[in-house]
């Protein structure tokens, strides 16, 4: 799961929805928020939906057979409706897919997506301000772009793993 | 739809979700031959048949062609759709407008359109940059005995780092 988390993390950082200027940190704060708390009720609803049509024996075989399908076109309806990017769109689809693969009880589920959606606005307020940090480093041009970025996210992907061992 | 982008930049966020396929390195390759499989699949599917769809449905039609070809491939073979994001990064520039025209390319003195070139070169390029990092992770676990992907994956993000800087320091390259 935190593989997941960085991963995304990582992938909606770079693609998620059109950045803040650097040069406006507390803007660029406020948008990762909002996008992660926006990630977080997708998932949850398309959860809620998967769990609640588990329920009745009417919809029970289509919500155990064809969930990929089923989260898939939640998911996309709710992106749609927020007016959100085709790369939230997937990654929102694809991380309620491994949420629900993994567990099955509701509760559960939304406490994972919960967990998933705060580490990612994590990540991304690390990396935002990495990224604000290195306005004002002297950064080799031959490092700078992917180098420089994938080397980032590398090290807060060990200092989130670090901080989490210590609190959990 | 997307911004046009360079062959390492989507090859490198096509491998983001794949990272997470705990496979083996024939199961990886086997994945990532898939991928570049449907990605050729679904761009001669589209450019042939875009002029069918109305404007508007295009994009939507596209997805649900994702969503059901993940539905699909989950039941036959219980492969998680993580799969469906990186055929996604690998098509590059605004494949679904109605309007665009192939350019041409000349490979072998013989003229191909740049589209279908495009699209060939991206499933090429993300099986053998996929093959590679599972290599460097099949190594690093068998015979040096570190986990580079399960907790934490930054070994596997430092490997992409370095590829990317011997990437864009290419000592042959065109500026």
């Amino acid at each position: 799961m935190y593989s997941l988390i960085i991963a995304f993390g990582f992938l909606l950082a770079m693609r998620g929805a059109k950045p803040a200027s650097l040069h406006r940190p507390a803007e660029g704060l406020l948008r990762i928020w909002r996008e992660a708390s926006d990630l977080l009720l997708t998932v949850d609803l398309a959860l809620m939906l998967l769990a609640i049509s588990l329920l009745f024996r009417g919809t029970r075989p289509f919500a155990q057979e064809y969930a990929v399908l089923g989260a898939g076109l939640i998911v996309y309806g709710a992106s749609r409706f927020q007016k959100k990017t085709d790369v939230f769109f997937l990654s929102a689809a694809a991380i309620t897919f491994v949420i629900y693969s993994r567990q099955y009880d509701p509760l559960h589920g939304l406490a994972m997506a919960g967990s998933v959606s705060v580490g990612i606005g994590l990540f991304q307020t690390c990396f935002w301000g990495l990224r604000y940090r290195l306005l004002f480093s002297r950064v080799p041009a031959s490092m700078e772009g992917w180098p420089v970025l994938c080397l980032l996210a590398g090290f807060i992907s060990i200092a989130l793993w670090g901080f989490g061992r210590l609190i959990f | 739809m997307k911004l046009p982008e360079s062959l390492f930049s989507r090859m490198l966020l096509a491998y983001l979700p794949f990272m997470l396929y705990p496979f083996d390195l024939f199961r990886s390759g086997v994945a990532a031959l898939w991928i570049a499989t449907f990605l050729w699949i679904s761009s001669a599917f589209f450019w042939f048949t875009r002029r069918f769809f109305p404007e508007r449905f295009l994009k939507p039609a596209f997805f649900l062609w994702l969503l059901v070809w993940a539905q699909a491939i989950g039941t036959v073979t219980k492969l998680p759709p993580l799969w469906i994001v990186s055929a996604f990064f690998l098509m590059p520039v605004s494949f679904l407008e109605t309007a665009g025209k192939a350019g041409r390319v000349r490979i072998f003195s013989k003229e191909v359109p740049r589209y279908f070139f495009e699209r060939a070169l991206a499933g090429l390029g993300f099986l053998g940059f996929a093959t590679l990092l599972t290599l460097v992770r099949e190594i690093g676990e068998s015979r040096l005995g570190t986990r580079l992907v399960d907790q934490p994956p930054a070994g596997l993000l430092f490997v992409i780092a370095a590829l990317a800087f011997l990437w864009k320091n290419q000592p042959f390259r065109r500026p």
